[in-house]
């Protein structure tokens, strides 16, 4: 089976006054029918503009240098204006981490949903209506025939994030991208966001591309996870075998600073520094000046290699029982 | 552990919005007035032993960043007391006393709490300075002191916030705290605007500062596994209330109510087993508004074992060291 998205070679820049920044680097992944792939990474490792690049949505002084973004076989780079407005939505839709943003407060919610069907499809209103509905049952918004007549300050976080899910879900898109869906929201209101969108990808046989910062969260609903760095795409895999055998020295360092590893009380082992700016990276690999097994090689940019399921970015990749 | 230094004693603290010209009108013509209270902290008692880190949970809107700010002195409680070393933190009104240059305060947000325009040394410098803890020949040298405890060059006193990373910024926030060398530091969410790799740093800070200075900490944060990292004991809040208290370990492997055995619950944990399958037990419903809290038990519209008295009776917290505040709670193992 082929995939239903395929990114290759994905290059997004931005100039800036000061340079040009390199949001993204020639990232390739693919996603297939129903699957649910993390994209994991810091502030500013580029998972959200990798999210944005995929549905077009990158606005000058942005731009997506080369690389190519395949949707069921079709080419989405360098799609018009208007054939990209019919493609979101309807077979790419995505939900954002801020629903209070992303819904407009002078429109019910009814009102907005309709608009968003309008874009794609003509349905009398009655048949509208009934569809959003449907949408708002699924995502377990109760007594949802009453609630499309309020207005979103009416709803709280975690109801409003279902909106924003429901939203995405009334053209029945073939995937949908979730920008760090549930970081604004509290844990328990998180938890059953996640089993909600957990059992909807299964039930309707939709796609996702989780983007978070949160391993437990990513691990806790996808089964592939790619992690980022400074715009690279630096390991992939299954999750549990990534997660368990980390080969990339960043994954490591990653897991390691997550509380709950070490003993309580215990110094967690830190990745020492900070990310550099993606305006002034460093020649080769990005991650060399914090890792602590670089050599000399390091200077030259490492070659994402695939084997199997996992792919990796690094020179001196850790053993199998590096852990 | 020794004795105990700040005590918390009841503290109520209530924000009731200020009435609108309309509604001031509508009163006036006679319709009745609705006033609306946010009961923000709902007696609340505990106390911090000196060199003790008390870790504050909850989620958003359960009031425990009011709570740590009437205990910095911030906010004057509308009932109740806390002290420090039995003497109170606030005086009469809105006059600060001396003892809170006792307790300083770490912000979640290190871009919005440091002045943009004021270099990093005499945002460290000022308070000590004013406050006489140090002399102005000294200044320079007593600042990089404690540029040097957190982890940062002497040079950063000549820099602006812009000029450093998040991380950077939580480490002069921390130092700006610390140079006032406040007995009881309380931390509003230090971490949670960090990156994780950034994060661990400023985690290990923490441990470091307590190792080398035996600060007295009062640690608010949503984030469970961080609080468990730090802190000797941990208080849960809900809506107001504080529903359990005791020692991490307690809390964490045989939570006694029925909300933080939930809530530990809805935390995602990393699953590195192929077979494992994930499930939650989410908590059903939502936080009720603090605008009208239900009576009885806060926690009983969502509680999976509420029972007629829940409705009715508030249950109080217990004298025990692990102690909870519920009519029916988990034995052990449950």
């Amino acid at each position: 089976m082929s995939a239903l998205l395929e990114v290759s070679g994905l290059t997004t820049r931005f100039s800036t006054r000061a340079g040009v920044l390199n949001a993204v680097e020639d990232v390739s992944f693919t996603v297939d029918a129903g699957e649910i792939v993390g994209l994991v990474g810091e502030s500013g490792s580029g998972k959200s503009v990798t999210g944005f690049s995929i549905l077009g949505l990158i606005d000058p002084p942005g731009r997506i240098v080369s690389g190519s973004v395949k949707l069921d076989g079709r080419e989405l780079v360098g799609l018009d204006h208007g054939a990209l407005r019919s493609m979101r939505g309807r077979e790419i839709a995505m939900v954002f981490q801020d629903p209070s943003a992303t819904l407009n407060p002078v429109l019910t919610i009814g009102a907005q949903m309709q608009l968003a069907i309008a874009a794609h499809e003509k349905l009398s209103e009655q048949a509208a209506v009934a569809r959003c509905v449907e949408v708002l049952n699924t995502v377990g918004i109760p007594d949802a025939a009453a609630r499309i007549r309020a207005y979103p300050h009416q709803f709280s976080g975690g109801m409003r994030q279902r909106v924003a899910i429901a939203i995405a879900l009334l053209n029945r898109p073939k995937l949908i991208i979730c920008d760090e869906p549930t970081t604004a929201l509290d844990v328990s209101i998180q938890a059953q966001i996640l089993t909600e969108m957990k059992s909807l990808a299964a039930r309707l046989g939709t796609a996702m591309i989780w983007i978070s910062h949160d391993l437990a969260t990513v691990s806790s609903v996808a089964s592939r996870i790619l992690v980022m760095y400074a715009g690279r795409l630096i390991e992939s895999g299954p999750i549990a075998d990534v997660l368990r055998t980390p080969r990339h020295p960043y994954t490591l360092g990653l897991l390691n600073s997550l509380p709950g590893i070490a003993e309580p009380g215990q110094d967690l082992v830190q990745i020492r520094g900070a990310m550099p700016s993606l305006i002034a990276l460093p020649p080769g690999c990005a991650f060399q000046p914090r890792c602590g097994f670089a050599r000399a090689e390091c200077a030259t940019r490492p070659e994402l290699t695939v084997s199997g399921a996992r792919g990796l970015r690094c020179h001196f990749p850790l053993a199998e029982a590096a852990e | 552990m020794s004795a105990m230094l700040v005590d918390v004693v009841s503290v109520s603290k209530r924000f009731t919005p200020s009435v609108s010209v309309g509604e001031r009108i509508a009163a006036w013509l006679g319709s009745p007035v609705e006033t609306r209270t946010v009961h923000a902290v709902d007696d609340v008692s505990f106390h911090i032993r000196k060199g003790e880190v008390l870790g504050l949970v909850g989620e958003s809107g359960c009031g425990k960043s009011t709570l740590g700010r009437v205990i910095a002195g911030i906010h004057p409680p509308s009932a109740g007391r806390a002290t420090i070393d039995g003497l109170p933190v606030m005086g009469e009104g809105r006059k600060p006393l001396k003892t809170t240059t006792r307790i300083q305060m770490v912000f979640q947000d290190p871009f919005a709490s440091l002045d943009p325009r004021i270099r990093i040394g005499e945002t460290i410098g000022e308070g000590p300075l004013a406050h006489g803890l140090v002399g102005k020949a000294d200044v320079h040298a007593y600042v990089a002191q404690w540029l040097a405890a957190v982890g940062l060059p002497a040079e950063a006193a000549d820099r602006f916030p812009h000029q450093f990373s998040g991380g950077q910024r939580q480490r002069v926030a921390i130092a700006r705290a610390l140079a006032m060398q406040p007995d009881v530091l309380v931390c509003d969410e230090p971490v949670a605007s960090l990156d994780v790799s950034i994060q661990a740093q400023i985690i290990n800070l923490f441990l470091k500062l307590r190792r080398e200075l035996d600060v007295t900490m009062l640690f608010i944060s949503h984030d469970l596994g961080v609080v468990r990292h730090i802190s000797d004991r941990v208080a849960i809040m809900y809506l107001g209330r504080i529903v359990e208290l005791g020692p991490t370990a307690e809390i964490y492997d045989r939570p006694r109510h029925p909300y933080t055995r939930a809530l530990l619950d809805s935390v995602p944990k990393l699953v590195t087993g192929s077979d494992e399958l994930v499930t939650f037990k989410p908590i059903q419903g939502e936080l009720p508004s603090p605008l009208s809290p239900p009576p009885g038990c806060h926690f009983h519209l969502r509680c999976p074992s509420a029972q007629a008295r829940c409705r009715t009776d508030a249950p109080r917290l217990d004298a025990a060291a692990h102690s909870v505040s519920c009519h029916f709670p988990l034995a052990a193992g449950e």
